[in-house]
């Protein structure tokens, strides 16, 4: 019987130890370096410091962390909302009975997840927005219109952040919704078609309700994936010899400006703590909403 | 047997996951140090030494076939190392895999001497060996009154012009503001440069008598000279693409759109190859200031790690007196365009004939050493926040000013 029950932890100790190795390792060790004095002045023989770097932490929760808060937020929502909009919408497309050549258009689709982050938007930055060579100003003014600055502007540099954004996160988005619609039986929709059921009380009383169970983890990731974005708003307003002016700083652009810069690992550290633990409850809440909606 | 082959397989995954955690002896550069107490056919073995560099193949090259001639005495491998910044500060006190000699740019010296792994290079060469040097670039690599580099090559900006575009290069900025009002049209730009990058931004500011950080690490955001040259240099801004970014910049002037620009060497290489006629020309002076405007200046060079200093003190005097030599320059500007450190180098044709080098050499005098202390690591940030709110959105010079120093006076609090 010993024997018996020893043997699942046999199995998943390679899986527990590379867990424990990149995930469990790193976050204790974050917390161990926030209690010492890790910076270039202290750097390879650290002393404990106490909670000292916590202290000095917590006044990176000024009100600039507070605005950059507010923003992170409003960049979570408005980037799901449009994100399970469209890529809603390119789903239902893709399903349409009779469409020739879908799987072209999902490969196509899924063109933006193939290409590396970073290149994607720097292309962006250089191709799109730049004033003098991008597209978009070019294209305003073969239409005899001046030129718009697409990153210095705060609602611009917001919006145009958004775009980029949502142009890579649809592939994701568009795959698991395109799997969910597939996986709903079509016997249903005839039912309801004999039923006089019109298209939005077949979306409300059949898509939603099965497609939902299949979508929630992915949207759970992606809210968490566009809370914690730091590339396209950093590469594209903040980069070090290109920061355009905008002051659209998220969570993780603010905490990494004020802190990550001063070379102080154990001040960085705390302040990643913090930030873990803002994660954590924003994780419980989404976990507590997602579990009453399945009631 | 299935349940057998399942427990040595879980067993296999499990050791192959916790392989990459063992150290590799076979990665570390370098040598144990020989015991002083070495029997003589030790002592007749080569010494290894390695340097490590993050710059373009070619300067590591052109380093190792300098110091090929050490061998079998002395046997180095110059490699090249990407990230090297974090990896010395991950490793730079362990002789086990840190290199013995790195090859960097002088504006992190502090940040290592902080750190303690530097050995100061006047722990094996004598500073009166240096007087062929240019001070400028012998100060540069000092921090806390300690040399701890060997310069051996130095770039900075230069004003650089279409020579299509603009038949005289302005003597003032006066002259180059004019200049950049009537021929700034339909695409095509009088004047362009970074304009809210703090690299290049600070030759204004110098030229005003404000400074970004001085060697005290005390900021100078909000001295009257920094916002005196932000409120005459937004001017400039006026008659320039907005994004101000390299990239664009530097498209304008390689393109021919743009008749001037400030900028390192390699650009005029670059448009001089798009077929551009470029000429070059001193920085326009300050009209109000009568001072010229200052870049910082970049020197290249040869460091020596602490963990290193011991066993291989003769071998690492030996790298060190070669890479002295004036030829170690001549070879660096011949690839890079650069100037060389050692004033002896310029009596060579191959230096003394290339206009881009003289130029550079003969800014030596005006320009700034970039800062080497640590907190100028918090400094290029909070800098070009300010020069991008100014410039860029139009916010008040002396506002931005204030708030960028108190900004960069609590970043460096926080280094601490």
């Amino acid at each position: 019987m010993k024997k018996k029950s020893c043997r699942p932890y046999l199995y998943l100790a390679p899986s527990i130890a590379v867990i424990g190795l990149i995930v469990i390792f790193p976050i204790l060790y974050t917390g161990y370096i926030s209690l010492t004095n890790m910076n270039i002045y202290h750097w390879f023989h650290p002393e404990f410091v106490g909670l000292q770097n916590y202290a000095k932490a917590i006044f990176v929760f000024d009100s600039g962390f507070l605005s950059a808060l507010l923003r992170t937020v409003l960049w979570t929502g408005i980037n799901m909302v449009l994100q399970m909009v469209v890529a809603y919408i390119i789903a239902v497309l893709l399903n349409t009975e009779g469409l020739r050549a879908h799987k072209f258009y999902k490969t196509i689709l899924m063109f933006p997840w193939a290409m590396p982050g970073y290149v994607s938007i720097l292309l962006w930055k250089m191709g799109m927005f730049n004033n003098e060579y991008g597209l978009l100003n070019q294209w305003l003014g073969k239409l005899g219109l001046n030129g718009v600055r697409w990153l210095d502007g705060n609602v611009s540099a917001f919006l145009s952040c958004t775009m980029v954004n949502l142009w890579l996160a649809l592939p994701f988005m568009i795959m698991i919704i395109d799997g969910a619609l597939q996986s709903v039986d079509k016997s249903y929709y005839e039912s309801a078609t004999l039923d006089g059921a019109g298209f939005f009380t077949k979306l409300g009383k059949i898509t939603i309700p099965l497609v939902r169970p299949v979508i929630a983890p992915a949207v759970v990731i992606t809210i968490f994936t566009t809370f914690k974005q730091f590339d396209i708003v950093y590469l594209l307003t903040q980069q070090q010899g290109s920061k355009t002016g905008a002051d659209i700083h998220t969570v993780i652009t603010y905490t990494y400006e004020k802190a990550f810069v001063t070379n102080n690992y154990g001040y960085s550290a705390a302040v990643s703590v913090l930030i873990f633990l803002l994660l954590i409850l924003f994780s419980m809440f989404t976990n507590k909403e997602l579990k009453e909606g399945y009631r | 047997m299935k349940k057998v082959l399942a427990s040595a397989l879980s067993v296999l995954v499990m050791l192959g996951a916790l392989a990459g955690c063992q150290q590799d002896k076979k990665a570390a550069p370098s040598a144990k140090p020989t015991e002083s107490g070495a029997s003589s056919a030790a002592k007749k073995d080569a010494v290894n030494l390695t340097i490590w560099y993050e710059n373009d193949q070619k300067i590591g090259d052109a380093l190792q076939a300098q110091l090929n001639d050490l061998s079998p005495d002395v046997k180095v491998t110059v490699q090249r190392k990407d990230k090297m910044t974090d990896s010395l500060k991950l490793v730079g006190n362990d002789p086990q895999s840190a290199p013995d000699m790195f090859f960097f740019a002088h504006d992190k010296t502090g940040l290592y001497a902080e750190m303690g792994i530097l050995a100061p290079i006047t722990d094996f060469i004598s500073k009166d060996s240096l007087s062929d040097f240019i001070p400028m670039t012998l100060s540069a690599g000092t921090y806390k009154d300690t040399l701890y580099q060997l310069p051996i090559y130095f770039e900075t900006q230069m004003f650089m012009y279409n020579k299509k575009l603009m038949s005289t290069p302005p003597k003032t900025t006066d002259d180059l503001l004019k200049f950049a009002q009537s021929n700034t049209k339909n695409g095509t730009y009088g004047f362009v440069e970074q304009h809210s990058t703090a690299y290049y931004a600070v030759s204004w500011i110098h030229a005003f008598g404000g400074y970004i950080i001085d060697k005290d690490a005390k900021p100078g955001l909000n001295l009257q000279g920094t916002v005196d040259s932000l409120k005459y240099h937004k001017q400039f801004v006026k008659y320039q693409p907005s994004d101000g970014d390299y990239n664009t910049m530097t498209a304008l002037f390689k393109e021919g759109k743009a008749a001037s620009t400030i900028n390192l060497p390699n650009l005029a290489v670059d448009a001089k190859k798009a077929g551009i006629d470029v000429g070059f020309a001193p920085l326009p002076t300050v009209n109000s200031t009568g001072k010229q405007l200052s870049p910082y200046a970049g020197i290249q060079g040869v460091y020596v790690l602490k963990s290193s200093e011991s066993g291989k003190k003769e071998a690492i005097t030996s790298v060190l007196k070669a890479l002295m030599k004036p030829e170690v320059g001549v070879a660096m500007s011949k690839i890079t365009n650069d100037a060389p450190a050692n004033n002896k180098a310029y009596s060579d044709a191959s230096v003394s004939s290339n206009e881009i080098v003289m130029n550079l050499k003969n800014s030596a005098d005006t320009v700034v050493p970039m800062s080497n202390v640590p907190a100028m690591d918090v400094m290029w940030s909070v800098t070009e926040n300010m020069l991008s709110t100014v410039n860029k959105k139009g916010a008040d010079p002396t506002t931005e000013a204030a708030k960028a120093q108190k900004n960069a006076l609590s970043q460096i609090a926080d280094m601490k």
